[in-house]
């Protein structure tokens, strides 16, 4: 029975000499997973688009003020930044869909998504961290700064909507680094001992 | 020539798991250096100018001094402390990569870990850092924030250094993330 070999065959179809192939059923989760990243996204992007809000301020003159959130070029990256990170998620979510039964291209797909999943996982980060310094700015002001006051006591479902943006996207680097820490672990499983 | 033959392909099977090569270590220390210099460069960011304030229109302006230091925005308190955590990180990790080359499995599955989320760490700094250095260059109007950086131009300078280089020292931890891997997948 064990020797079966298919010449130049998969690891996982090898006999058992190499350990059992550990990483071929760790796509389920990859695929959920992904999935989730794309769920995240979605809605960052959808949650902080809908925040508009449009207060009276008095000071100098009575007028309508609306805040948006492409008023600040921080916010607008972070719009920019979500919305790649949700079209390559459903692009690797229907890759990994597509390879799931197909042995030989989960190889080969592993390296891609761990070399995208870093980048993604920069582009992610770096996008919650700017939102966030300027969301917190906007909920604190400073006081070392003359005129750099707080704003979310006036604009208050504004700063709601931001906030739970930023929690999601949090979210989502979360689910990167799992991600990345699978494909990582998938393909030091396949190293043949 | 089949002594020679098998000799080489046995000093080829009993190399070392090349999990941590020179390459790696090269890394790691650019990381250490680089995220040093950015947290130094910071730390040590200090202006301060004389700011004629009007206080009402019959006093002539006052000249009040004003600095502006790295600890007065909780931005770039943000981002000392991730170039601080990534740097320590970096040293020790450096230590243990050189003492156990590749000889303990779990202690390389931990440091692979951590590098992965000190990636994201740094992104999220020199976002943060840039985001607010952006405001103190052209200030928001919507809000009324004032752009900061016409008066404390040498501060803005140096911190928009400080945020390039740790940029660099965050592409080094994603350059660590991969090539490992690449190198895993080049065996299977």
């Amino acid at each position: 029975m064990a020797s079966t070999d298919k010449p130049g065959g998969d690891p996982e179809y090898r006999t058992s000499s190499t350990p059992a192939p550990a990483g071929v059923d760790y796509f389920k989760f990859d695929v959920i997973l992904r999935f989730l990243l794309f769920a995240a996204s979605l809605v960052a992007v959808v949650v902080i688009v809908t925040a508009n809000q449009t207060e009276v301020i008095r000071v100098p003159q009575p007028v309508p003020w609306p805040a948006k959130f492409r008023y600040s070029p921080a916010f607008v990256y972070f719009v920019a930044a979500l919305s790649v990170t949700g079209l390559y998620s459903i692009i690797t979510t229907l890759a990994s869909l597509f390879a799931s039964n197909k042995p030989a291209l989960k190889t080969k797909l592993l390296l891609y998504f761990i070399l995208w999943d870093a980048l993604i996982l920069g582009i992610i980060a770096s996008a919650t961290g700017t939102a966030g310094g300027v969301a917190y700015l906007g909920l604190k002001g400073n006081r070392h700064v003359v005129g750099w006051n707080k704003i979310c006591h006036v604009y208050d479902k504004f700063c709601r909507h931001v906030g739970a943006s930023i929690a999601v996207a949090l979210f989502g680097s979360v689910v990167t680094v799992l991600l990345i820490w699978l494909s990582a672990y998938s393909i030091h499983s396949r190293v043949p001992k | 020539m089949e002594g020679v033959e098998s000799k080489e392909r046995e000093v080829m099977v009993a190399k070392p798991v090349a999990v941590v090569g020179v390459c790696d270590l090269l890394l790691r220390l650019l990381a250490f250096t680089v995220t040093l210099v950015a947290a130094i460069v910071i730390a040590v960011d200090k202006q301060t100018k004389l700011v004629p304030i009007q206080l009402s229109d019959s006093f002539p302006p006052l000249n009040v001094p004003l600095t502006a230091k790295w600890h007065q925005m909780s931005a770039f308190v943000y981002f000392l402390v991730t170039n601080a955590i990534a740097c320590t990180y970096a040293a020790m990790s450096l230590l243990l990569a050189l003492v156990n080359r590749g000889k303990s499995k779990g202690l390389w599955t931990l440091i692979a870990v951590l590098d992965t989320f000190m990636v994201a760490l740094l992104f999220s700094g020199n976002g943060a850092a840039a985001a607010v250095g952006i405001l103190g260059y052209k200030g928001n109007s919507h809000v009324n924030w004032n752009k900061v950086c016409n008066v404390f131009g040498k501060f803005c300078d140096q911190m928009a250094a400080s945020i390039g280089v740790s940029l660099i020292g965050s592409l080094a931890f994603l350059l660590l993330v991969v090539i490992p891997v690449v190198r895993l997948h080049r065996r299977t």
